[in-house]
Order: C-alpha cells, then structure tokens, then sequence
C-alpha cells in the first residue's frame, strides 16, 4: 500500500520542463534472482517506471532528479541518491512490516510507526484463507481485544463484535462500522470478503474520537480494494465447501430409558405431593397407580382413595413399545423387558431435514490502473446452503471503484457497490427474539420426549400410517381423527412439517455509493469531501400453513418490508507541512448523517386457493402499519498531528456532536483526545543496539460518546427523551392510541466513554520477534440505562443516564517468525487480552433485576455478574432441591447440622452473586508454515474462565410429561440417604426444584479449532507458462471442533452467557483456488 | 493562482452552504406515536386515548395466555372447582394456574401478566383522570372521559385487591391488613401497599365520581362505560365488602334496560355484544384479533386451536348434574363431551357455551358484565339480608327465564343462599367468577368427588383462610419497588 501511495503521490507533482538524461539499473532479491514489475520512481519529480522480468529498468531524469525510489509488494522500498551516476544494481529486502505499515485511521491514514493510539490492521492476507462470507465471523482471534459470539448457524448471519470488554449497560455495545471512510449501518454480510483490502481495529478513544458521536464501542474500519496503476491483472477465486453441524448434541436419555424415567417422575409426585395438605400416597399404591393397576372408572382413569388418577402412559400420551400400556414399567418402576420399541427408526426429529450442507463462493476481480486513473471492478457470488432444510443465503455482489486524478489540483473517485441477498431462513425462530419457537427444528428436535415419532403410526403395530397417495403423515401430536393420543409436548405442532410447509425468505438489496473530491489549493492544503449514500432495503416473506402451527386453521401471511437510507456528507480541509525535523497535520471538518428508516409491516389471515401466499390470497387483514424514523448527527471536527525528528509523536483531536436522540438542551457532546508516542529506539543512545529494531511507547486518553439506546430487542429507540402515545391501539371501529411502556425522560444525553491507553510496542532481533503490550482503562460515564420502573407504575422502563462503569485489562500479542529460511518460514503469534469489568457508581444501591434475568447490576460487580439463587444441594432424606434460605419460614425452611439454612421454596431462596459471563482470559494462537510453495496454518481460539447459565441443560433437567431428559438424571436422588447432586425426579415440583440457581451454572472455559489450512502455491515457473501470475490451491476447515466442559454446550453464544436454542453453528470445509492472470 | 482562487471559493461556498445546517435538522419525531402533550391537548385527542384503554384491556400480551382480560377470566375460574382442564402437560397454557402452582410462583409470567395489566390500565386512567380538565374541549365531554377512566381505575384496583390481598372482612373493619399499590398519580417511585380498606374506600370514591360523571352519558359502543356499569361494578364491590344493602339496590338500578336473553340467544355462542343483556364487553373484529391469545382459542368448542383440540375445557361433573334437564343451560354442557374441532379429543363433561362467530378466526366479542349477574348480586345480597322472600323473586325471574319449569324457590336460609350461589356457577360458568367468589365467601376449594383428575388438578382442596388464597406479587415488582411487601411464602 505504502509504495502505492508515495507512488501516486509522486505522480502529483507537476512536471516542467527540464533537462533530461537516461538512467538505468537492475533489481535484484537477496539471492540475486531479478524482480520484475518492481515500481522504479523519481522522488523529486514523480516520474516512474516498472522493471521487466530481467529486472531490468530505464527512467528518464531531469536535472532536478536526486532520489531513486524503488518498492516492491513485501519488500523494503530502498532510496537510492542519484548524484551523476547512471547505471545502478538495487537489491530488494524483506519488509519490515512493523516499521512500514499504513495503517487507515479516522479519516485518514497514518504511518504505524507515527501511530500514537490503539489500532489492530489485518487484510486481505489475513482472510485469504477463510471460507466466511460475513468479515466478522473471521475476526474473533486476529485482533487482540476483539470478541465476538456465535449465536446463530443460520446462514448469513452476523455475530455480534466487542472490542475491549464491554462500554454500556443498556446502550448499544457494537462497534461503529465503517466502511470505505464512512458510518455504515447495515449488515456487514452484505460486503464480499474478497473485495476487503483491510480491516482495522480502532480500539482506544484517541483512535476512534474523530468518530466520536458513535465510536464509544471502537471502531471497525474496512477498506475496499483499489487498483493499482499501471498492474492491469484479473483475479479469479473460487471455492467449494461443505457445512456440516459444529457443536454435538446434548447427550439425552433414549426412549428404553425414558419411560421409566418419567414413570418414577411421577410416582414420586404422588408420594411427594406439593399441593400443602394434600395427603402422601402410600409408595405401594403410588407404583400402581403410575404402573396403571387400580380400578378404573367410566372415563378410563384408575380410582382411589375416592380420587381419580392417570397412569403414565395417559400422561405421556404415547406406547412406542410392543407391551400393553399398563404393562411398560412395572410396579417396581424397570421396563418391562420384553418391550421393543415398535418404531425404533423414527424417533430422530432432526434427521428428517438434516442435509449435507454445501458452500459456494466465487469471484471475479479486474483491476488495474494507467495514467491518472486506477479501476477495480468485482463481482461476487456466494451460495450458503445450511446443513437445515429451508436455510440457505444467496449473495450476489459487484462493486466498482474508480479513481482519477482530473487535474493536477483535484482529484476524485467513486465506489459503489450493490448486494442482492436471498436468505431462506425457514428453519430460524423467524422472531429473531427467543429460540423457544416451535418452529424452531432445534428447539423442538431437543425437547421432545424421546418416545415420540416424526410420522404418524398405527397405535397397535407400529406401522407407519399412510394417506390417500401412500405418503408417511407427519405427526403433529394431536391426531384423534388417526386414532392418536394427544402428545403433552409440542402439542398440535411439529417442526419439521411447519418447516416444510411454511416460507421465511428475506430479501435485501443494498447499494452503496461513495464520492469524494481532493481538492489541492496549495502543496500543503487539501480540501476533501465525502459524499456517500448507503441504501438497504428488504422483504421478508412469511407464509404459515393452514394445516399445522400459528398459521392454523385458515392460513397466515405476511409481507413486511424495510427501506433505510443513509447519507453522510463531508469537508475535511487538511493541512500538512514540514519544518526541517518538526511535521504538522492539521485537519478540520464538518460532517452530517442523515439516516432515514421505514418499514411496512403486513399480515393477512384466510388463504382462498391453496399454493399462493401472495397477500390479495388471503382474506383478512390482521395487521397493517407503517412507521418511519429519522435520526441525525451533525458534527464538527478537528485533528492535529505533530511529530519531530520522527522520533516524538502528538496528536489531539476535538470533536462537538449533536443527535437527533437528545432533547435540544442535552443533544450536543463535545468529544476530544490527546495522545503522545516515543520512537525510543531513534534515540543516539539506543541506536546501536542491534538487536532491537522497534522499541516505541505510546500513550493516549479520550473521550467518545454514545446515544444508542436499546430497547429489550436490542433495537435502537431514537426518541427517548419524550413520552408517547402509540397509535394503532383502535378499539373495533374507533381511533386509539395507549401509553406507550417507555417514559420519556427530557434529561437524557451522552453516554461518555473515557478512555486510557498506554502500550509498548517492539520489534526484535531483526525484527523476528514482534509484539506489543497494551493496558487500556475504558470508563463508560453517564450510562444509558433503561431501569425497570415498579410494575405497578404502568411502565415496563425509563431511560437514565446513571452510573459509572469501567474496563480494564491488557492485551499481549506476540508474533515470532521461529524460522526464516528462503524456502520455510514458520510463523507463531499468539495474543492474549485479560479485562476486567466493574460498575463503580451508581445513584442506587443496585438497578432492579428481573425475573426473566440471570444478572443484575450493583457497584462492586461487572455488567455480567450472574445473580442467582444459592442452590446448596439435595436433600439426602427425600431428594429435594435445597436452597440457601432468604427468611425463616416454619413449613419450607430447616437449619442442618452444619448450621446453614435451607429451604425448599424457591420464593424464599437467596439469591446471591455467582461468578460472571466474562472470562479471566481468552486469545487465540495462530500459526503458519511455508516450505516452498506449500503452506499449512492453523488457528485456535481459547477462553479461559467465565461462567454460562446452561439454560437449554436447565430445560433438559426438568422433569416434564413429554419432554426430553439429560442423561445426567441417572445421578438423581432414588432412595432416602443418597448423596447427589440431582435432586429427585418430580413431576410436581418443577417450579421448585428447577428454579434459576447457581446449579445451571458452568464453566465457560473453550478451545475451538477455528481454522485449519493447506495450500500450495504453483511455482512461478510452471504458472507463467499458463500466462497466470500466481496460482493458489488450498483446502481450509473452518469452525472445525470445540472443546467445552459439556457436550452441547456452547460457551460463546451470547455474552450474558445464557444458553438458547438457536441454530447450531456449522462446521466448514473448503476446497479453493484463487488464481491471478 | 487566479484558478485557485476560484476553486478555493467555490469550495469554501460549499463548506459555509452545509455548516450552516437549519436549527432544526436535529429535531425528529416518530410517526407511529404521538405525544402525550399532543393527545391530552384536546377532549377529541383525550376520547383517543380513552380507545385505547377500551383496547389494551383485550391485546396480546407476553404468551398465549395473556389476551387481557378475557385470559384474567380463564384463570379466575381454572382457580375454581367448576372449570377443569383435561390435558396433563406442564407446558400447557393455565395449567399452572388451574394446579394453583403458578400463582404462588413469584417468577411466573401468569402473575406477573395479571398484576401488570391492571396497573397498566390504571396507569393510561390517571392520564386521563388527572389531565382532562386542562383539555380544550366541552365540558360534557371532559365529564364523560373522567367517568369512564375512573370506572377503569376503580375496577382495576378491585381485581388487583381481590387477587393479590387478603380479602375484605366486613366484620374486621378497617381491614388494616396489606392490600395494593393505590395509584391515583403516575409515579415511577414504588409505592406501598396500602390497606384493603384504604384500597375499597378509594375505589368507592372512583365509582361514586364515575357514576356522577356519566349520568346522562349515552355510549355509542358497549366496550365503554356508562352509568349502568358503573353501577354494576360498584354492586360487585359491595357484594364482595359483604355491603348487601348497596349491593342489592345497585345491581337492580345497574340493569336497567337490559332484559335477559331469550333461549334461543343463550345457546348462540356468548360472542355477540349486541346481545340484550350484554352490558359490557370488548367488542372485537376480525382484523383485531388475538390468534391462539384469544379467550375463544381456549374456550370456543366451534374453533380449533390446540387447547380446544386436546384440552378442552369441561364443567364440574357435580355442577353439571346440579341443572335440572328442563333448563336451557343443561345444553351447553354434555356428560359424553361434545364435539371437538376436527382432529380434536372428546373429553366428558365438555361445553359450547362459547363459540367464535366465524371457526376462520379466534375472534368473539368478549363479555365482561351481564344482568343475570345483577340479578344474582341482587338474589344473593337480599338473601345475606335474610329477605328470602324478595331474594327468591329476584332468582326466580332469572332462573325461570333459563328454565321454563323452574319454580320460585321455597327455600331460605342457608339453604336459599346455597340455592343462589349454584344458580350463580351455572349462570356465570367460563365468565371469570369463581375463585374470587370463593376468596370473598370465605369458603374452601374442593374439587373433589367429581370429575377432576388428581394427576392433572394436582391440588383438589384448598381450606378457606389459607396464605395460598393469595396471589404473590411478582418478583419484579417487589425488585424495583423496596416499600413493596411479599405475601406470606
């Protein structure tokens, strides 16, 4: 990149008149080989040329010609003086990376040594070898401080990214998103990974405050790829793969085992009962009751005692075996042992619509560059086929980028790109709020007691049961008309068939454009302005069945659209000059975003002729609104840059902001960052230690803000500071408007993120070994808080700016280059980030938790402190589920010898602080060797640390009529004196025994084999006689196994680190081949 | 440099002509709301908000079995001894309820639905209640809005006592123990409970201020108030604080003008508001409706939802052989089950008293408030008066009208009121009555001897008096409201 720009930056100057003369010369590698398409420039007069393949090259000079700039990709630019001499031999070395790399900053570039803040790059390089679609599946491990979770396999979607712990409570906590120099808010799976130059991680206030209005979260800034002048070449990539189910599982008990499983779930119920005052049941009749051996009455319950009963096959509706109902589990409560399941090969719920997933992803890039203009043009074709029926992403992209030096004092160039997507995403939630949907195939696949079958059988022989055309008749759980008793779970639905049967297709096209024009008045002064647009807009339609599920009985569809557009326009006037040793970069600006935001919204219920799903199909309309937002930031801004003797670095930043989501007395934040850096290895008295090539220590602070409060969807409310009323409340024919849940508060303002950074980078031994230290201090201010007001106000949550909250940690990454030879080179770098997270202040002693939640917020603790009951075991005397008491209470509560208090009711349990989500520490090693053309790289992900809720192993612990079970049950309490852990199956006592605690609590620790490449390089040799530059086959594995404390479990999900049952993420496998003509 | 000049000026013209944005470029509103300024502006504004109470009272709320009030009905009676469920899954929406489990869960949702709802509406009531008088509009109209918020407020704060407190106790005057929130004022500060007796006395004062505002008040829709409603919940206050006296001459002055129905109207499915004794009720089109929230996709026997298909609700065996064969009511019930929707499971003792107009749709006007219940108030408090002659006349007009050959009723005494309180089962079976009948009689739950399968029903008696009568408040409230007291666990 550096060559490029020095490059076009010499060609700006303008050319007189002068006298000529020829000069000519030969580059060479180390080894002597020559270098061929090497850039050989004139410094003083921009003049420049490229080598043959003899490496050969002639240039002509005029008498102002004093420096000889030669560069080439990977290799030190050399300077060579001129004098009279006319013939030169230039030997070309490796790059020292760390020294020479630009790095794309807040509206701009800077030298990564000159750097005084906290910036992560990687590139195209970097992401060569992964097979994602979305950039941001990628980045979790190449950028230190970054994390990301995975909590969705669904094709096409995108995780969400923290950089350096977490910035506000219920504020937003994603990055800002910039794309090509400007805000982007749209989904970063709409940009082809293969058209991404670099992305840059900015992580520290003093980087990101030129961004200040949004940038509290960090900043990720991708560049798209340009060409290059005067190196016209076409790239080619192409890749195959498969996806296949990532993470096993959880191990649940079979059908054999089920039955009597539940049977004693329920006896125990009986002799248990948890109705106070209800009498206990004698054991014996207890066993015969949920055996089925008491008389029955007219209705076919078993009678005794005066009171009806069922037995356990009436409760779990379904015999899958070959034994009579009553005849299953016998009075002792083992499987009878002459039972055979009667249809053993229909039991696996997820099978059905399993498939061999399959990736495709190709593209096509042209680029090049000849006299004053550079192209890149590319288009781009993804096809995600997940390992689900019905969920599968198709992206077709293309973008163009052009630039052109019009004149000598202005320069200009458009980028525009355009996405079309296709994401079928049938077998999602489709709510995009809770996994627990019944459509949800993964849901539904995990909870469903083991002895029920996918298709409908005979009740006596087990046969499948076929309808008028011979097929199988999905199982819905609710067929009398079949002569099918009534499933307790997932009654009337069934996941799979509704997946069938049902559409989810979401559409989005996206079109982004980017202008901008350089205007030079002087050598030194530079105006720029920006002008981009980004426009997304989608559909997404729904249709459910009249046959099973919320569709039911008469059909439902729905066409809901969006429309966003949104506008940035810039000036930025620059100014840079040097003073012998002293350099200034000043820059100020104005800038104003413009976002709009509609959506339509649809439904009509009633479908008149079967197979269309098009609204005018359907007869009544059930919902219909539209809504239209606007939000706005205005901002003005300034930067000055200062280095002397290249050695002593400053910088500072001033940035004032307005937004559309404050009330006018609060809307304006003013956001500015200082940061100093010390090139200590330039100084005399260190130079002449060889062994260290890079020492530099740099230190910043800043201030950013934030106005992105979310509400319980995580969905932005851009108007908090007033108090509404929301229309569309009609009463049958009449207007009606109600009060809206959120209270307005007109205070409300900036969230303010301060930030501390100081960081010691150095290279060594030649600068073999790199790295960099860095400690950060983030404190969120005048955080944005939705404190849940009492119920009993009418309002469910008001907006605050209270409390303080800080993060606090260091980032370590370590890159070795353990072996340099000129045919293998072994690459090792690790990084490690550790931070702490901690509410310091707030106005009162805690914001109240809620039932649904797992944590709460107090001073002293993190944003993810889990706050939950104080399970303190079971109960060997009758197998109850013992919590540490909150109050004495004479039924419920008891003191043990031990001396603890214990009680049984979870309404009187204590709730207590048990660890947190966010773990001690986590990084990722990578690793990549080299011999000859052949590569291979790996790259491992690691947590240490950190707890999850495993609320979907919570789920499989209740003991439910119907539902699946954990094969951990086997340790359950059986019989007075039993020490376990697991408390004594109880169909009655779900709410007891089954409340959030600590019990659900377990270790977050991982290790993923994230990546796993081999590739060969064809030898120039044999490709050039292809007429290709370069050709590259590669076989890559992508999310390939993780290790966890539980199979099932995955511990990245979602930062609260409460488990859900969304679509499992996938494992990839790719073969590919990127080829450049 | 001339060129430069002028570039430097045309690009400085572009910089000032876009720094200088208008004032007002950071000012945004939404577009699918409105201010409260705007909407407490005007009476015609007010009379919007005031729909939209008459709406929320029956959205969806957070599951199924959360569609306002209709649902709150589901789970009075599942309380009781009358309205049985039929299917065993835990995961089955009001099984928690009908096995009393869930309201004694400070996590449930159930619960917490309940008492959110109320203060809900209570909440968007005192928007209106306290702001009305500073609208612009006449005077009548400002009269009505107030009249109609506050009889929302009062019958709000009247479930939430009856649920969530121990009940009221004429002979224990003033009722000092814990009862509710009052909230009179929008406040986000947690307040405590007041007493039952401060919490009955403020909800007499909004129905005595209610019935003075909508004297003379003609309502276009039955979904809002008039005076009769008003009057009809003040009955049922005074019904329930043992007042029989009041009790008695409201529900008869509250009935006013709504003869009881005929019977063929009685078997026609309980959906139609246009109904003659109809007094109050949510009056729901098709493109309003709720889906599987609605009180029909529970209790409709003509729509099939999955509850309607595999737990159909059945009436108490004991109850049902309680009407005599010539009653029009025997009807609605029948000891084999009647017909489920297609696909659906017989079960004995089940009803059709409830159906949706259209089996496309779980959608059904939803009643609130009926004479024959003023008839019974009016029975029962004259009976509780020992008038047992005038409390047999009462009854009778209303039983000989479901029953052509029902006789006036010889009996007194307990045994009349015993007589009245079964008329009132079978009359107001599904309507949302039982368990705070129960709670106000003080009398236990005894489900047994009947119909109710003890490995669904779970708990069959209840003693009258025990901490269990008492819903706990949720967990959430408690939380951010510290001058919040639970219930005895």
């Amino acid at each position: 990149m550096r060559k490029i720009v020095a490059f076009i930056t010499c060609m700006l100057c303008i050319t007189g008149i002068f006298a000529q003369r020829s000069i000519t010369g030969k580059v060479t590698e180390e080894n002597g080989s020559p270098v061929a398409n090497a850039s050989v420039a004139i410094k003083e007069t921009g003049v420049g040329v490229f080598t043959n393949s003899e490496g050969s090259f002639t240039i002509r000079a005029d008498d102002r010609a004093k420096t000889l700039v030669i560069s080439f990709v990977d290799r030190a630019t050399e300077e060579v003086s001129i004098g009279s001499r006319t013939e030169f031999a230039v030997t070309l070395r490796p790059q020292d990376k760390t020294m020479q790399e630009v790095v794309m900053v807040a509206y701009g570039t800077a030298r990564k040594n000159a750097l005084t803040n906290s910036v992560s790059q990687f590139g195209a390089k970097e992401l060569e070898n992964r097979p994602v679609t979305n950039l941001l599946s990628a980045i979790t491990g190449i950028a230190p401080g970054v994390t990301t979770n995975s909590t969705n396999g669904q094709p096409g979607t995108s995780p969400a990214v923290r950089i350096r712990g977490f910035g506000s409570v219920n504020g937003s906590n994603s990055p800002l998103y910039v794309v090509d120099g400007v805000p982007y808010d749209y989904d970063i799976a709409n940009i082809n990974v293969d058209d991404i130059e670099t992305v840059s991680v900015l992580k520290d206030a003093a980087a990101a405050s030129l961004y200040g209005a949004r940038a509290a979260n960090g900043v990720i800034q991708i560049t798209t790829k340009k060409g290059k002048k005067d190196r016209t070449q076409i790239q080619v990539n192409a890749a195959q793969g498969f996806m296949s189910r990532g993470i096993e599982e959880y191990n649940r008990v079979d059908a054999y085992q089920y039955y009597p499983l539940m049977w004693e779930a329920y006896r125990n119920s009986l002799v248990y009962p948890s109705a106070a005052g209800t009498a206990a049941l004698p054991i014996d009749s207890a066993n015969k009751i949920a055996t089925g051996l008491m008389p029955r009455n007219g209705a076919g319950l078993q009678v005794y005692n005066g009171k009806t009963y069922s037995d356990i096959s009436q409760l779990l509706g379904y015999n899958p075996f070959n034994v009579a109902r009553t005849a299953i589990v016998g009075v002792d409560g083992t499987l009878n042992p002459n039972a055979r399941l009667l249809y053993a090969d229909d039991l696996d719920w997820l099978k059905d619509i399993q498939r061999n997933g399959t990736r495709s992803d190709y593209t096509v890039a042209v680029s090049g560059g000849s006299g004053k203009t550079d192209h890149y043009f590319s288009l781009g074709y993804v096809n995600e086929k997940g390992f689900v029926l019905n969920s599968d992403y198709k992206r077709y992209s293309a973008r163009m980028n052009v630039n052109t030096q019009a004149t000598n004092w202005l320069k200009t160039g458009l980028n525009l790109a355009g996405v079309f997507t296709k994401a079928n995403q049938g077998a999602n939630d489709g709510s995009g709020l809770g996994s627990t949907g019944l459509v949800n195939p993964f849901y539904s696949s995990r909870i469903i007691g083991p002895i029920y079958p996918v298709f409908a059988h005979d009740v006596n022989s087990g046969a499948y049961i076929l309808d008028a055309s011979g097929n199988r008749i999905y199982d819905i759980g609710s067929m009398a008309n079949l002569g099918l008793p009534n499933r307790p779970s997932l009654t009337g639905r069934h996941a799979i068939y509704e997946t069938r049967l049902n559409e989810n297709i979401l559409q989005r096209n996206v079109f982004s454009g980017r202008i901008y024009a350089d205007i030079n008045f002087t050598k030194d002064l530079k105006l720029t302005t920006n002008f981009s647009g980004d426009a997304s807009n989608s559909l997404r339609s729904q249709f459910e069945n009249k046959i099973v599920g919320d569709g039911a009985p008469s059909g439902r569809g729905a066409r809901n659209t969006t429309n966003n557009f949104t506008m940035t326009f810039n000036q930025l006037l620059n100014y840079t000059r040097s003073f012998g040793e002293h350099t200034i970069d000043a820059m100020v600006g104005h800038e104003n975003y413009d976002a709009t935001y509609r959506t339509v919204t649809t439904q009509r219920t009633g479908q008149v002729i079967e197979g269309i799903t098009e609204l005018s199909n359907f007869t009544t309309t059930t919902n219909l609104t539209s809504a239209k937002d606007r939000y706005k930031i205005e901002s003005y801004l300034s930067r000055l840059n200062y280095s002397f003797m290249n050695r002593y670095f400053l910088s500072g930043s001033f940035r004032r902001d307005g937004s559309s989501r404050f009330a006018p007395d609060t809307r304006w934040g003013n956001f500015w960052s200082v940061g100093a850096g010390w090139r200590v290895d330039q100084e005399k008295f260190i130079q002449g230690a060889s062994w260290l090539s890079l020492l530099k220590i740099r230190s910043s602070y800043g201030l950013v803000g934030n106005d992105d409060l979310l509400d319980d969807n995580n969905l932005s409310i851009y108007y908090a500071y007033q108090s509404f009323y929301d229309l569309g409340n009609n009463n049958n024919t009449e207007a009606g408007a109600a009060q809206s849940t959120v209270a307005g508060n007109p205070d409300l303002g900036w969230e303010v993120n301060k930030q501390f950074d100081i960081a010691v980078e150095f290279g060594l031994l030649k600068s073999r070994i790199n790295g960099q230290i860095e400690f950060f201090d983030r404190r969120s201010s005048n955080l944005l808080f939705r404190v849940p007001p009492p119920l009993s106000s009418g309002g469910l949550s008001f907006p605050q700016n209270i409390g303080t909250m800080y993060n606090r940690g260091v980032e370590i990454s370590i890159t070795g280059e353990v072996v340099r030879k000129r045919d293998f080179s072994w690459t090792v770098t690790g990084n490690w980030t550790t931070f702490r997270n901690r509410i310091t202040k707030l106005p009162v002693k805690e914001i109240p938790s809620t039932a649904s939640s797992t944590q709460k917020w107090e001073v002293g603790h993190s944003r993810y402190d889990f706050w939950v009951r104080d399970y303190y075991g079971v109960d060997p005397i009758d197998g109850a589920v013992l919590y540490r008491a909150k109050a004495w209470m004479p039924a419920t509560t008891k003191v043990l010898a031990k001396g603890d208090t214990v009680t049984t009711d979870q309404n009187n349990a204590l709730l207590h602080y048990a660890g947190s989500s966010i773990p001690d520490f986590f990084g990722a090693i990578i690793s990549s060797f080299n011999y000859k053309g052949f590569g291979l790289s790996f790259q491992l992900n690691y947590q240490v640390g950190g707890k999850v809720y495993d609320d979907n192993y919570a789920t499989l612990m209740n003991a439910s009529y119907g539902y699946a079970l954990h094969t951990d049950i086997s340790r359950r309490w059986k019989k007075a004196g039993d020490v376990t852990d697991v408390p004594r199956l109880d169909a009655g006592r779900n709410s007891q025994f089954n409340a959030v605690s600590d019990r659900w609590l377990v270790d977050a620790s991982y290790l993923t084999v994230q990546n796993v490449t081999f590739s060969y390089n064809l030898p120039a040799s044999v490709s050039s006689k292809a007429h290709l530059q370069n050709v590259r086959f590669y076989v890559t594995g992508e999310n390939l196994y993780m290790f966890t404390k539980r199979q099932g479990l995955n511990p990245i999900q979602n930062f609260t680190g409460v488990t859900t049952n969304v679509y499992v993420p996938s494992r990839n496998i790719t073969a590919g081949i990127n080829m450049t003509l | 440099m001339k060129k430069m000049r002028i570039v430097f000026i045309l690009a400085a013209t572009v910089i000032l002509g876009t720094v200088s944005c208008k004032k007002s470029y950071l000012d945004t509103a939404p577009t699918d709301q409105v201010t409260e300024q705007t909407i407490l502006n005007t009476t015609a504004n007010a009379q919007i908000a005031l729909n939209g109470i008459h709406r929320i009272i029956w959205r969806q709320y957070f599951q199924q079995s959360q569609a306002g009030e209709g649902s709150m009905m589901i789970m009075i009676d599942n309380m009781g001894e009358d309205l049985l469920n039929n299917a065993s899954s835990s995961g089955a929406f009001y099984n928690g309820i009908y096995r009393w489990e869930a309201h004694r869960n400070a996590d449930n949702l159930d619960l917490y639905f309940a008492y959110f709802l109320y203060y809900r509406l209570i909440s968007n009531a005192n928007m209106l209640i306290n702001n009305i008088d500073k609208a612009a509009g006449p005077d009548a109209e400002k009269r009505q809005i107030k009249g109609e918020a506050l009889c929302y407020r009062a019958w709000c704060h009247f479930n939430l006592v009856q649920l969530f407190a121990k009940r009221y106790d004429a002979a224990a005057k003033p009722n000092t123990q814990p009862g509710v929130p009052l909230m009179v004022a929008n406040t986000t500060e947690g307040l405590p409970r007041a007493s039952v007796e401060d919490v009955y006395t403020q909800i007499n004062k909004d129905l005595d201020d209610a019935i003075a505002n909508l004297t003379g008040y003609n309502r276009s829709y039955k979904s809002h108030f008039n005076v009769n409603v008003a009057k009809g919940i003040k009955a049922r206050v005074a019904l329930t604080q043992q007042n029989w006296a009041l009790a008695a001459t409201l529900a008869a002055e509250a009935r006013t003008g709504f003869p009881l129905m005929d019977n063929t109207a009685y078997l026609s499915g309980f959906s139609d508001a246009t109904n003659s004794e109809w007094m109050w009720g949510s009056i729901i089109p098709n493109d309003q409706g709720t889906f599987f929230y609605s009180f029909f996709a529970f209790m409709a026997s003509n729509y099939s939802a999955n509850a309607t298909r595999t737990n159909p609700r059945s009436i108490n065996s004991n109850l049902y052989n309680a009407i005599s064969a010539t009653d029009v009511r025997k009807q609605l019930w029948s000891p084999a089950g009647v017909t489920p929707p297609a696909n659906g499971t017989k079960f004995p003792y089940t009803s059709v008293k409830f159906k949706v107009k259209d089996p496309n749709f779980s959608v059904g006007d939803v009643v609130y408030m009926r004479s024959a219940e003023m008839y019974l108030i009016e029975a029962e408090a004259k009976a509780r008066l020992n008038q047992d002659a005038a409390a047999a006349a009462v009854l009778f007009t209303l039983a000989n009208k479901r029953d052509p050959n029902y006789v006036l009723s010889t009996n007194t005494g307990a045994a009349l009121i015993n007589e009245i309180m079964t008329q009132r089962r079978i009359e107001l079976w599904g309507e949302g009555f039982r368990f705070t009948d129960l709670k106000r009689t003080n009398s236990a739950l005894d489900r047994t001897g009947a119909n109710h399968n003890a490995s669904i029903a779970v708990t069959l008696q209840v003693p009258a008096g025990d901490k269990r009568w008492e819903w706990l408040l949720p967990t959430d409230e408690l939380n951010a409201n510290p001058a919040a007291v639970q219930n005895p666990l």
